[in-house]
């Protein structure tokens, strides 16, 4: 009797759990936007009229977007190096790699801020080099927010895109040389279609990641370059506009959620092992 | 078109461990020889260095006038079938066999009608569109078959290819493999550690173990005449008996056994025997007979039952021994009798250094 | 064997490395600096700002706080989590694939979203205690760990060795602790360990729900830096690190750390 109903007994803990202290509070966060008392699409009306906030909206994609493209490049290429590397120096790159992972996103964004500020070390490096006189003003930029992203971002990258290329069976790549394939060609017609499974899981974490980071655009960007994070809470916590604050929300929501289903959708197309 | 290959002298480390040393062996043109060996014997190294997939430290690989041993793998220009087939799982069946067509520059219409042409002497022509995924192990087989032969080369080798199919699927690829062989006359190298198979298949075998070949021979040779005990014991000859001859009368040798067994052998069975050596027996070799016939003495143990006739495990002065009997007398575990060789069954060896 | 790779592919990986790894080097520079303001390559060396951080009360009461809640929030998740991805693995058929998905929740909804819709419902809505609201939210973010790690490892257990105990004589209850739990030791230990260190780094969730007396670490950082640019800032993201160094010694000791890049 108590068999029957052994595995939900274990689960339905942390079900209630997810359901009552997630489910529950974010879907109140999404139909208070509808239960408006100037009518339910209201919060979107301000929003969406509002051009400084769909700056804001286009500015978080265009950086999230930057960010997923540069670190997916700059991941690939790396992986491939480290999940080739003889054991020893892997492991080391591994934990090169996994180490600024396990370190907080304020450490790491911190870090930014004493390179690319005013009297930071780049500029005195520049300057040292007589590449100019004047400090640049590097900080409370998009591109400075965007290089913080790729830092963040990177070892993840990294790490799950080694994942796929060590799954990828040595024999396949000897198969193709032997076939006559140069390494180049190797790595175009073998290796990379057999990769994109893994790229577009690695798309949407560093997608999703830094569309809704908050600490580095706050510390990096500040006022001048607002995203969606930061206007959540300016305007939950500063202005006090709660349903502004909730269609930030929801638009959050919709937007992470359309990117995680869609690349999914299109990774379960491409993966040739599905079949 | 098709090329001798000649492995010379050939080296090879895994770090420090030498897994190959002073490796030599030359194969005809059209010939198909086997690697044969347990795991770790060098086969499969010996395999992959001369697809280049491994380095050698001395020696040369030549496929006729051309020496490969610096060449980078993909210039090699060798068919290689793998254990695992290793298909791109993102290609078509018609991608996969059209890939390496597709590296040598070859045009969209002819590689097509090739791979089409090679689809259709593997028995796969409607399968062409279809992932690897979605095929049989024996179609999946086919097609690596299929993609090393359709770049028509000098060499093909095969890695264990058929140790994943079941029992019957296997005795048929077999003949496959064979028939595509002999049709092209492609040189080619066959690593398995199944006998039977090494044996049905081959026009020579190379027994290998630690790294150096022990025999290289017809299957046939092999089989009745090894020329060593490692070959013996491999190719069934289960015991292995010292033996010294006491006396010579024409084509008749005696000899004895330790512990004292006398057994009269015939030069016109085995060839000239040297005063010393050692009889190897397959378990059918040795015949139990009633303990007053002539033959070695022994006490019969554990008995099992074979379908066509009874193996007993003996005790004899000369060790422990695996002999046969017939089936219409069945003889308990623990009563004496006497062993006789068969000389069909028999091989004689020179003794161990 | 392998093919060798490209020397531009080679000298790239090693720039991507520095990038990684410099800027770890460049606080740690920073922190130990003789300076009132933050610079590297440090001037002069001095441990002053360490000591700095526990002068200073909002740190040391933020250091205890993220502590109290990272041990608790973890503790609660494998509670929950460990009988969860049992359930999983064990009960496959009885129990619907959705199921599973519910788990990773908690990764899928943006971060920031989930701790401004606690505070709305739960802080504000239930009127729970700040600290209580705080565990709860991170109890949520960590979950996922729990739930992933822990049913990955119990994905390959054979569950066969369970009945062999109970047929044996073991109670089920006694069973899952000598048999089943030892077999996913080092699971629950790296689920442990990714639970501890997301806890502790955490901003996002924790933004709207610290209150009135009581913050984590990281915001305090956050707050420091809005104001102050002075190596304090250095020397306590030096302690977050060493922390993770701590961690990480102890993952590479017991288990090896490439179990973390699986």
């Amino acid at each position: 009797m108590l068999k029957r109903f052994a595995g939900w007994l274990m689960s339905t803990p942390a079900t209630l759990l997810v359901l009552l202290l997630l489910l529950v509070p974010v879907a109140a966060t999404i139909a208070a936007t509808f239960g408006d008392t100037r009518g339910p699409f209201a919060p979107y009306a301000d929003f969406f009229g509002s051009p400084f906030r769909r700056a804001v909206l286009w500015r978080t994609i265009e950086i999230a977007s930057i960010t997923t493209v540069i670190a997916l490049f700059v991941g690939f290429l790396t992986a491939f190096v480290v999940s080739r590397a003889p054991g020893r120096l892997k492991s080391i790159l591994i934990i090169a790699a996994v180490f600024p992972l396990l370190t907080g996103v304020v450490v790491r964004s911190f870090a930014w801020l004493i390179i690319l500020g005013k009297n930071g070390i780049l500029n005195n490096f520049l300057i040292w080099l007589g590449v100019t006189d004047e400090p640049f003003a590097m900080l409370y930029t998009e591109g400075s927010v965007i290089v913080a992203m790729v830092y963040l971002f990177v070892p993840l990258m990294i790490l799950t895109l080694v994942g796929v290329l060590e799954g990828i069976p040595d024999d396949l790549l000897q198969a193709a040389s032997s076939l006559g394939a140069t390494p180049a060609a190797t790595f175009r017609q073998v290796v990379f279609p057999l990769a994109v499974p893994g790229l577009i899981v690695g798309a949407v974490l560093v997608f999703t990641g830094s569309f809704t980071s908050y600490a580095t655009p706050q510390l990096l960007g500040g006022e001048r370059q607002m995203v969606m994070g930061t206007l959540l809470y300016q305007r939950a916590m500063v202005a006090f506009d709660w349903q502004g604050a909730s269609a930030v929300a929801a638009i959050m929501v919709v937007v992470t959620v359309s990117v995680v289903l869609g690349m999914t959708r299109i990774a379960r197309r491409l993966n040739p092992m599905s079949s | 078109m098709t090329q001798p290959l000649t492995i010379d002298r050939l080296s090879a480390h895994y770090g420090k461990v030498q897994v190959l040393e002073d490796f030599s062996l030359k194969i005809a043109a059209g010939e198909l020889v086997s690697l044969l060996g347990a795991s770790g014997c060098g086969k499969t190294t010996t395999l992959r260095l001369i697809a280049g997939f491994l380095e050698p430290t001395g020696g040369t690989i030549r496929l006729g006038e051309q020496d490969l041993t610096r060449l980078p793998a993909h210039r090699r220009n060798i068919g290689l079938v793998f254990q695992n087939y290793a298909l791109f799982p993102h290609l078509t069946v018609a991608e996969n066999v059209g890939f390496g067509l597709k590296q040598r520059g070859v045009a969209l219409p002819e590689r097509e009608a090739r791979v089409t042409e090679m689809l259709g002497r593997v028995e796969l022509t409607d399968l062409g569109d279809r992932l690897p995924a979605a095929l049989s192990g024996g179609q999946r087989q086919r097609v690596a078959l299929a993609r090393a032969l359709v770049i028509e080369p000098p060499l093909l080798m095969f890695d264990e290819p058929l140790s994943n199919l079941d029992a019957k699927l296997r005795v048929g690829m077999r003949a496959e493999i064979r028939q595509m062989q002999r049709a092209n006359g492609t040189t080619s190298v066959f690593v398995t550690h199944d006998q039977e198979e090494a044996f049905s298949i081959s026009d020579r075998v190379a027994i290998m173990q630690a790294g150096r070949i022990m025999q290289f021979d017809t299957p046939e040779t092999l089989y009745s005449r090894p020329a060593n005990a490692f070959v013996a014991r491999f190719v069934g000859f289960e015991n292995l008996i010292e033996m010294r001859v006491v006396a010579r009368k024409g084509d008749l040798v005696e000899a004895e056994a330790a512990g004292g067994a006398l057994l009269t052998l015939s030069q016109a069975d085995f060839g000239a025997i040297p005063d010393a050596f050692v009889l190897g027996a397959r378990p059918e070799g040795l015949v139990v007979a009633g303990p007053d016939a002539p033959g070695i003495p022994a006490t019969l143990g554990l008995r099992s039952y074979l379908g066509r006739a009874y193996q007993y495990l003996c005790d004899s002065p000369a060790g422990p021994l695996t002999a046969q009997g017939p089936l219409g007398a069945a003889q308990e575990a623990g009563s004496a009798a006497r062993l006789q060789p068969v000389a069909a069954q028999c091989c004689i060896l020179a003794p161990e250094a | 064997m392998k093919q060798p790779l490209h020397p531009a592919l080679i000298a790239f990986s090693v720039v991507v490395f520095f990038f990684l790894v410099a800027p770890l080097v460049i606080i740690l520079g920073a922190a130990v600096s003789d300076t009132t303001f933050l610079t590297f390559p440090p001037q002069g060396f001095s441990t002053r700002w360490f000591v700095k951080i526990f002068e200073m009360s909002a740190f040391r009461r933020t250091i205890v706080t993220s502590l109290e809640i990272a041990f608790l929030a973890t503790g609660l998740a494998l509670l929950f989590g460990l009988p969860a991805a049992y359930a999983l693995n064990r009960y496959r058929v009885q129990l619907p694939s959705w199921l599973s998905t519910m788990y990773v929740l908690p990764i899928l909804v943006p971060e920031i979203v989930l701790g401004f819709s606690l505070l709305k419902t739960v802080a504000v809505g239930a009127d729970m205690p700040v600290f209580a609201t705080l565990v709860a939210g991170h109890t949520l973010i960590v979950l996922p760990y729990a739930v992933r790690v822990i049913s990955a490892s119990l994905s390959s257990f054979d569950f066969s060795m369970e009945e062999a105990a109970i047929s044996l004589g073991s109670p089920p209850l006694k069973t899952f602790f000598t048999v089943v739990l030892p077999n996913v030791r080092s699971a629950v230990i790296a689920a442990f360990i990714l639970a501890f260190i997301t806890s502790i780094n955490d901003v996002s969730v924790s933004l709207f729900l610290t209150g009135p007396g009581v913050s984590t670490l990281p915001i305090q950082i956050l707050a420091h830096v809005e104001q102050f640019f002075d190596p304090v800032i250095a020397s306590v993201s030096v302690l977050l690190m060493v922390l993770t160094v701590g961690v990480m010694a102890v993952v590479e000791l017991t288990l090896g750390l490439t179990f973390l890049a699986k």
